[in-house]
């Protein structure tokens, strides 16, 4: 009880600017500068895309001259841009509609049928949106090629049917391709809502005398249509913003993404190239209002205060569909990391079996490769910190202070997450491009602010579920304590929201190690990374020096991630949800 | 040192100036005295969480003052009024130990190594940690009842000049409660820190408190001791929140300045009531409402004297006592009475017509609004 300790002793009448003075700006000065980027490189480039797409055509394409709808004019008139429009239109939808197709049934086969390691199942089930995508294509050239052993084997059951396998270039490449690395995000989710379903609400249908197949169709179903809605809408947002995929196997189909780096490298039309991503934000804005406008209907709020665990099926027959369904997706879809890991130590793959056995792909790597391999930990590592930080203060920031104009805060953070790379891109060269007040071009900066642009929404959803599921007055218990907001901060809630930053952060870091769809409109000689160098292996036809480095990130990669999991028990599907 | 505290015309409006203007403290104005165990009670709802959290700091009033002693609190901020609290869910942090989560108030006002390690051991024996103390484990590994001693301590361990008890006990199964009750007076009185202690549980604030405050949407409608509120509440709301009251619509006979005669509707039962101090006189021929609890109410099968005639609707044998609902004349009482037995009246079964009678020297009188006469 000593007087010591009591902090207040004559607060009786403190000048006002005294006052000003006191006061904690600890806070203010912190929450500032995540702002303040957000404001200059995310909110400033897009509003200069926008403008830039009603710009009209100039001699020198950063300096304004009027208004016009030219850009528009020949997207629309222009028989190739249309095609790519409707390309990209056919093959995201055609991704969804199939993942959902392959997702929902192995989820529930995995949440309610017993089979032997389930565990197994779900990390194995997740691989394919860990490793680069674009890679899993190439392989796919080897595989479904004229005289591929993929191909030679279906050709061979389906034969009796009278069906062939299509060309691999071309749509049916790109939707096989998106599909089995997508999957897993329509998987993951409809696992976790399967499982996670309050098997009393089954069990009371059950009671009043309802069939199985109609508690399905009237209980389980329903209950898992936002999280369907939810994850659908993920899939779609990723194809559609897909480069690397269409840039390997596209051939000359044409999506939006590429048709922009293609409108983009072709004529330096800066201008052109902001109408098309206005376009595409318009097409992802507009999926994204109808999947809120399906899924708002069907938000339920749990209302029962008692969970069971939800019962298996454990009959033979059920067991047997379960595994054979589980089986056939994960061999296809795991195909092509096998693949990529086998012929990087060959030096042809063109019939059924690869030929030509070598180290030298690997030995390569140290030769060619280092600098490379240097600019993608550099820009990997900086980014994810930045995110990592930025990520977690602005999630405190709307989560905790609920400012005026959270949502619209919130929005806009999470903005980069929907949108295509390419688009990133194209609205940070429209905005530092040219001759401007700064000029990133070519810079070590311009890659690392896309990728925080990009990735900072990875840690802070991770970081925003975490904090709604902990308690203020763990934060109020510290202030009454006597502890100031910063001291609060570093002591009580950032200790507590360190698994989702890291889990975030583990997410962002292994996605940027593999990041195509931004670099490759901002990347310079100097600033090339591994998956630029892996694009254009596949694009010389050079497949072997691809796959080793495509190995060498796998390998990266699994390695990461492996870690993760055993040191925490993180769930990194926090940071993939919406 | 412990120090009182003073609400003078606090009001907390939540939402000022939008469409859903909440008035959740209105003109709130009482001193708890230095060293007092002050329990703020009423339905969910009434303000005493805000009253809190204000006093806390975690929220800050919208006009009027709060003083700590002598000094005006209202606009420092809470990390700076030297004060302990414990939290419902007692928001112990689950990456600390549980020395690490008694001893940071201390970490916070930077006091030495061995400073903290002497008070944190003197406060977990006032609490009776000890032992575990010595193992020193997560709290998450401690039993409800331990972590809410570890919250206590916590809060204490820094000597605040004020504690404040946020529903502390309605996490624990109820016998668990009945005990820490009894633990909280024992360590409140053996620290003497000014103590509030928020609750919804009339029997519980009625147990543990030295006063109570009963609030009821926003207004403090009455503060006394427990036996003040039982035996003397101002209002029907009192009345029926402490304990419970059932209620006789009557008219006044005659009033004078000794005694008043009341009159039951309907009935010709007649009530000779002391005239005490009234704020308001009735006259004759006013209407009021004369108020017995149900342990002055009695039933029995055969008519007697002053009696009212009734049907038993259920009777519920709640241990040491026999409770009987009792349904009578709409006219009289609109709700269902509440009595009291010591024990089973013997051939009274439910669905009996029974008569109900009064014990004449312990009712009180309210005005038909029940507020206080």
């Amino acid at each position: 009880m000593k007087a010591k300790y009591s902090m207040i002793e004559n607060g009786a009448e403190t000048s006002r600017i005294k006052k000003f003075f006191q006061k904690d700006f600890s806070q203010l000065i912190i929450f500032a500068v995540p702002m303040l980027f957000i404001a200059v490189f995310l909110l400033y480039p897009m509003a200069i895309t926008l403008l830039r797409a009603f710009w009209a055509p100039a001699e020198n394409n950063y300096r304004f001259t009027g208004w016009s709808l030219e850009g528009f004019r020949t997207f629309f008139t222009t028989k190739l841009y249309l095609r790519a429009l409707g390309n990209s239109v056919i093959v995201s939808l055609s991704v969804t509609f199939l993942c959902i197709l392959i997702g929902v049934p192995m989820g529930y086969c995995v949440a309610r049928v017993k089979i032997p390691g389930r565990k197994l199942l779900l990390s194995l089930g997740i691989l394919p949106i860990i490793m680069p995508s674009f890679v899993g294509a190439y392989t796919w050239v080897i595989l479904l090629g004229n005289n591929g052993i993929v191909r030679t084997a279906l050709n061979w059951i389906l034969s009796p049917l009278g069906i062939k396998i299509p060309s691999i270039y071309g749509m049916f490449g790109m939707i096989l391709c998106m599909t089995l690395t997508y999957y897993p995000f329509v998987f993951q989710m409809a696992y976790g809502a399967f499982s996670g379903a309050n098997a009393l609400l089954e069990e009371s249908a059950m009671l009043m005398g309802a069939s199985k197949a109609r508690i399905m169709r009237t209980i389980t179903l329903p209950l898992i249509i936002p999280s369907l809605g939810a994850s659908a809408l993920l899939v779609f947002v990723r194809a559609i913003g897909n480069f690397g995929i269409p840039a390997v196997i596209g051939g000359n189909n044409y999506v939006l993404p590429t048709i922009i780096k293609f409108a983009y490298e072709g004529s330096g039309d800066i201008n052109f190239a902001s109408s098309i991503a206005v376009l595409n934000v318009i097409i992802t804005g507009f999926v994204l209002y109808l999947q809120k406008f399906i899924v708002s209907k069907r938000e339920y709020e749990t209302i029962s205060s008692s969970h069971t665990d939800v019962k298996l099926h454990e009959s033979f027959g059920a067991r047997l569909i379960a595994i054979i369904i589980c089986l056939i997706v994960l061999v296809f879809s795991l195909l092509p990391q096998v693949t990529i890991i086998v012929m990087s130590f060959f030096k042809r793959w063109t019939g059924i079996l690869p030929t030509g056995f070598t180290w030298n792909n690997y030995a390569d790597i140290f030769k060619k490769s280092s600098h490379e391999l240097f600019n993608s930990f550099f820009l990997s590592i900086t980014a994810t910190l930045m995110c990592a930080i930025f990520g977690s203060i602005l999630a405190y920031i709307t989560e905790r202070k609920r400012p005026k104009g959270a949502a619209l805060l919130d929005l806009s953070i999470m903005a980069p997450f929907i949108l295509p790379g390419t688009v990133v891109s194209i609205a940070l060269l429209s905005a530092f491009g040219g001759n401007g007040i700064m000029k990133l071009t070519g810079t070590y900066a311009i890659l690392i602010i896309s990728y925080m642009i990009r990735r900072t929404p990875y840690v802070y959803r991770s970081v925003v579920a975490n904090l709604t599921q902990l308690n203020p007055s763990l934060e109020e218990a510290s202030t009454i304590s006597g502890a100031t907001w910063f001291y609060t901060f570093r002591r009580v809630s950032v200790p507590l929201i360190l698994p989702s930053i890291i889990s975030g952060s583990v997410m962002t870091l292994t996605t940027l190690l593999q990041e195509l769809s931004t670099t490759v409109l901002l990347y310079s000689a100097r600033t090339k990374t591994i998956p630029i160098q892996i694009f254009s292996a596949v694009n010389e036809n050079n497949l072997g020096r691809a796959s080793a480095l495509s190995t060498v990130l796998l390998v990266i990669v699994f390695i990461i991630i492996y870690t993760m999991n055993t040191r925490k028990s993180t769930d990194i599907s926090s940071s993939m949800k919406m | 040192m412990s120090k009182n505290v003073r609400y003078e015309n606090v009001n907390k409006i939540f939402g000022l100036g939008t469409k859903n203007e909440v008035h959740a403290l209105k003109d709130i104005s009482f001193t708890i005295e230095e060293g007092e165990l002050f329990c703020l009670l009423g339905p969910s709802g009434c303000g005493k969480t805000t009253l809190l959290r204000n006093t806390a700091g975690l929220d800050t009033i919208t006009s009027g003052k709060m003083y700590y002693g002598d000094v005006d609190i209202s606009t420092i901020p809470p990390y700076k009024r030297n004060i302990g609290m414990v939290f419902q869910s007692y928001a112990l942090y689950p990456h600390m130990s549980i020395f690490e989560n008694v001893a940071y108030g201390l970490r916070v006002r930077k006091v030495p190594n061995d400073i903290v390690t002497r008070k944190v051991t003197e406060v977990m024996e006032l609490v009776g940690l000890q032992e575990e103390l010595k193992r020193n484990p997560s709290p998450t590994a401690l039993s409800g009842g331990q972590q809410q001693r570890v919250a206590i301590a916590r809060a204490l361990v820094y000597d605040p000049d004020v504690l404040l008890l946020d529903e502390p006990l309605a996490n624990l199964d109820a016998k668990l409660r009945r005990y820490m009750r009894a633990e909280i007076r024992r360590i409140q009185k053996a620290t003497n820190i000014t103590t509030i202690f928020v609750t919804h549980d009339q029997e519980e604030a009625m147990a543990v408190g030295d006063r109570l405050a009963v609030l009821r949407k926003g207004i403090v409608e009455q503060i006394g001791t427990s036996d003040e509120l039982y035996n003397r509440p101002k209002n029907a709301f009192v009345a029926n929140f402490i304990g419970k009251m059932n209620f006789f619509n009557s008219h006044v006979q005659s009033s004078g300045p000794k005694e008043t005669v009341v009159e039951i509707d309907t009935t010709g039962i007649r009530f000779v009531i002391k005239s005490e101090k009234r704020h308001v006189e009735p006259k004759a021929g006013d209407a009021v409402l004369v108020g017995g609890r149900p342990e002055y109410l009695s039933v029995s099968a055969e008519k007697k004297e002053d009696s009212i005639p009734g049907k038993v609707r259920i009777i519920q044998h709640l241990g040491s006592f026999i409770r009987y609902e009792v349904e009578i004349d709409r006219n009289i009482s609109p709700v269902t009475l509440e009595i009291d037995m010591d024990s089973m009246q013997p051939g009274i079964h439910e669905g009996d017509d029974i008569f109900v009678t009064f014990d004449h020297d312990r009712v009180a009188l309210f005005s038909p609004e029940g507020r206080e006469l």
